[in-house]
């Protein structure tokens, strides 16, 4: 089934690409969370992608004050859906433009994939793993940023409450999102060794409710899914929602906050100097020894 | 089929794409090799029969966006 339309979220991404400075700031502050998880890494990686690139931050992110890169990286591949974001993260290094959900890229050529703030988009995000694992050559690292499913909840409930005030009935208006659960098996049945998966909450605050709005618009991020109905922009509904936004979360002075929940994904392609799990039987020491205990057999009631 | 030979460094570099780049990119449809064509500023796709276009040096690699072979310019 296809959630989101490829299409419709080309334009937008296009849309944004034009006035992308001013709506940058989120895409700024999980490229540089996510980088930083590299200087945990003692490894260099040559040859690195960026997934969905928008203007280059995590390029902008990767550099190091004193010259050099953060993990080592020699190239970096910057892919985009739109051509606008693609010019624009050209200006740091090799960009292309390609649809990041089936990205271009040969098996084994890449040393580490790295994506923030783009994949919440992607349709089939097992596919996708997947096709990011045969990337990778062995032990090459897969570590990205995506939104996450608390992200904008609070604007999520109050335009499903509005929907159904208004127009008595509801449609998806916010794209749904993975959650963390979902994300670690993910990884794991894509073929990733020792996957990892972690989530972190950004909280923004905003004038109005009408402020977050425009502020997604201009990020690209306003809904792109399926099956929308033609009527989603009723300024009714709309209204109503805002209204119902700071009811709920305003404070005194009438300011809102948005939470954008960051689910970071990490995992390694298989490598045989990767440490894994023993084979059954094969202990060579008794765990009741460890503890100082005394083993009892299965079903006997211990303590007596 | 016949994979096409390498892709030469020079072609790449005379289209402003890095030749790194071309040890990675692959056609996005067929998954198989990308040749340079230098005089359109295309990378071809023999396999798929579409030529991505080169704008700027960056390749866009959409099929949507390609021509197809057979096609006339």
């Amino acid at each position: 089934m296809l959630l989101f339309d490829r299409e419709i979220l080309r334009a937008r991404r296009e849309r944004a690409a034009r006035d992308w400075d001013t709506a940058s700031f989120l895409k700024r502050e999980i490229s540089q969370r996510l980088v930083e998880r590299l200087d945990d890494i003692r490894r260099s990686f040559a040859v690195a992608v960026d997934l969905g690139c928008h203007g280059g931050e995590i390029a902008a992110a990767l550099a190091l004050p004193g010259g050099g890169s953060r993990g080592d990286v020699r190239s970096l591949l910057q892919i985009d859906l739109a051509e606008g974001f693609a010019r624009r993260a050209a200006r740091f290094g090799p960009a292309i433009v390609a649809d990041e959900e089936t990205p271009p890229l040969a098996i084994g050529s890449c040393d580490l994939i790295l994506s923030a703030m783009a994949l919440h988009w992607v349709n089939d995000l097992p596919g996708l793993l997947t096709l990011c694992r045969r990337a990778l050559r062995p032990d090459g690292l897969f570590l990205v940023a995506m939104l996450g499913g608390e992200t904008l909840w609070q604007l999520r409930q109050c335009l499903a409450q509005a929907e159904s005030d208004v127009e008595s009935g509801l449609s998806p208006r916010v794209s749904p999102f993975a959650d963390l659960r979902d994300a670690a098996g993910l990884l794991q049945r894509a073929g990733f060794a020792l996957p990892v998966a972690d989530s972190e909450t950004i909280t923004v605050d905003y004038p109005d409710p009408l402020a977050l709005m425009r502020d997604l618009r201009a990020m690209g991020e306003s809904n792109a899914i399926l099956g929308r109905r033609p009527t989603l922009a009723r300024r009714a509904t709309l209204t109503r929602g805002a209204a119902i936004y700071t009811e709920r979360f305003g404070n005194a002075t009438g300011r809102v906050p948005a939470t954008f929940e960051v689910l970071y994904l990490h995992g390694w392609a298989p490598h045989d100097s990767q440490q894994k799990p023993l084979r059954p039987g094969s202990a060579s020491s008794r765990l009741a020894d460890a503890l100082q205990t005394v083993e009892r057999p299965a079903g006997e009631k211990a303590g007596r | 089929m016949n994979s096409p030979p390498a892709v030469p460094v020079s072609p790449a570099a005379r289209l402003g794409i890095d030749p790194k780049l071309l040890e990675i990119l692959v056609c996005p449809v067929t998954h198989g090799p990308l040749e340079v064509d230098v005089g359109r500023g295309e990378l071809v796709s023999r396999k798929a029969g579409l030529a991505y276009p080169v704008r700027d040096g960056i390749p866009i690699m959409l099929a949507g966006e390609a021509r197809r072979l057979e096609d006339k310019p």
